[in-house]
């Protein structure tokens, strides 16, 4: 494999990423601020980010759910990331040595 | 776009040194296995900055490449970019998209994730978005590249890390959100699609299918946003 063949590859998938990346962007300036695509993208985060954590639980296994709900129950008392991260990472290291 | 915007996303986003730098050096590993030069890696690293296109797009590697058929992976797999950075404009309309441009180059989910919570407390701030996005890139970029420098092994809490850090992370953002909710069937709606795609679909859509579906329910139950 040519090594200009690999550089040519990954420019074309920057070029694709970037595109998508941007794309979003660029093509949203043309919808109403009032319209049916602008009050779902104001309503999708808080479900966008539950669905990004029920599908990382699912992959990190036990250790992944115990460690976020300690994140997450921490994060509620505290409100201090760093607090919760810590707890979170403890809890998941414990979890994982007590399942193996 | 502020300093102080700038500031705050940077420091928030610390954590992501060490989650995408490991990360990072997981997938430079794999990268330096199948033969790939350092300066490849790197620049892969950098210019496509996806975990999930490159692993995909590493899944495909062959001779010759497949090239439209990486190009429609990595389309179909960064499709949810759109949604990102359509909410974006919603949340920085005025900001021209020539002074975007460079942190929209650097969009990963947890930056989104981060400055779309970020601006439900502080009020929108595109500094927020670049500020927050370079401690991942950093991350990224030099996970990768540690795996040409340094003979380390990806195990124990070191692959944990990579592995959980970013859920974590994320999950430390949903007690803000919880103000914005009506009622628990969204949220109970996303997670339950969201586990049924990524069980029996493909992993890398459940975010954007079980978030989309919670968001329809949030829509037929509320009338204001």
């Amino acid at each position: 494999m040519r090594d200009l063949d690999i550089l040519g590859v990954i420019f074309i998938l920057g070029l694709t990423c970037y595109a998508m990346r941007a794309g979003g962007y660029v093509l949203a300036a043309s919808m109403r601020d009032d319209g049916i695509a602008a009050r779902f993208l104001r309503l999708a985060p808080g479900n966008l980010f539950i669905a990004f954590i029920a599908g990382g639980c699912l992959s990190g296994g036990l250790a992944g759910l115990v460690g976020t709900i300690v994140a997450l129950v921490t994060m509620a008392v505290t409100a201090r990331e760093w607090a919760a991260l810590s707890a979170g990472f403890g809890a998941a290291i414990a979890t994982s040595a007590i399942a193996s | 776009m502020t300093a102080a915007g700038f500031r705050r996303g940077l420091v928030a986003a610390l954590p992501f040194l060490l989650s995408n730098g490991a990360a990072g050096l997981v997938m430079g590993l794999t990268y330096k296995g199948l033969g790939l030069g350092a300066p490849h890696a790197i620049l892969f690293s950098l210019l496509v900055y996806s975990a999930t296109a490159q692993a995909i797009t590493l899944s495909m590697w062959a001779s010759p490449l497949p090239v439209a058929a990486m190009v429609v992976a990595c389309i179909a797999t960064n499709s949810r970019y759109l949604l990102m950075g359509a909410h974006l404009r919603q949340l920085f309309g005025g900001l021209a998209p020539r002074k975007i441009l460079l942190s929209l180059f650097l969009l990963a989910d947890a930056s989104w994730l981060m400055t779309s919570s970020d601006a439900d407390r502080n009020g929108p701030d595109a500094g927020y978005l670049l500020g927050s996005s370079i401690p991942m890139a950093i991350g990224w970029v030099g996970g990768t590249a540690l795996a040409y420098a340094a003979p380390l092994a990806t195990n124990g809490p070191l692959r944990l890390a990579a592995a959980l850090l970013p859920t974590m992370f994320i999950a430390t953002l949903l007690p803000s959100q919880w103000k914005n909710a009506t009622s628990p069937w969204p949220w109970l709606t996303s997670a339950v699609v969201a586990l049924l795609v990524s069980r029996f679909v493909d992993p890398s859509w459940s975010m954007l299918i079980g978030g989309g579906c919670g968001t329809l329910v949030s829509m037929m139950e509320r009338t204001d946003a």
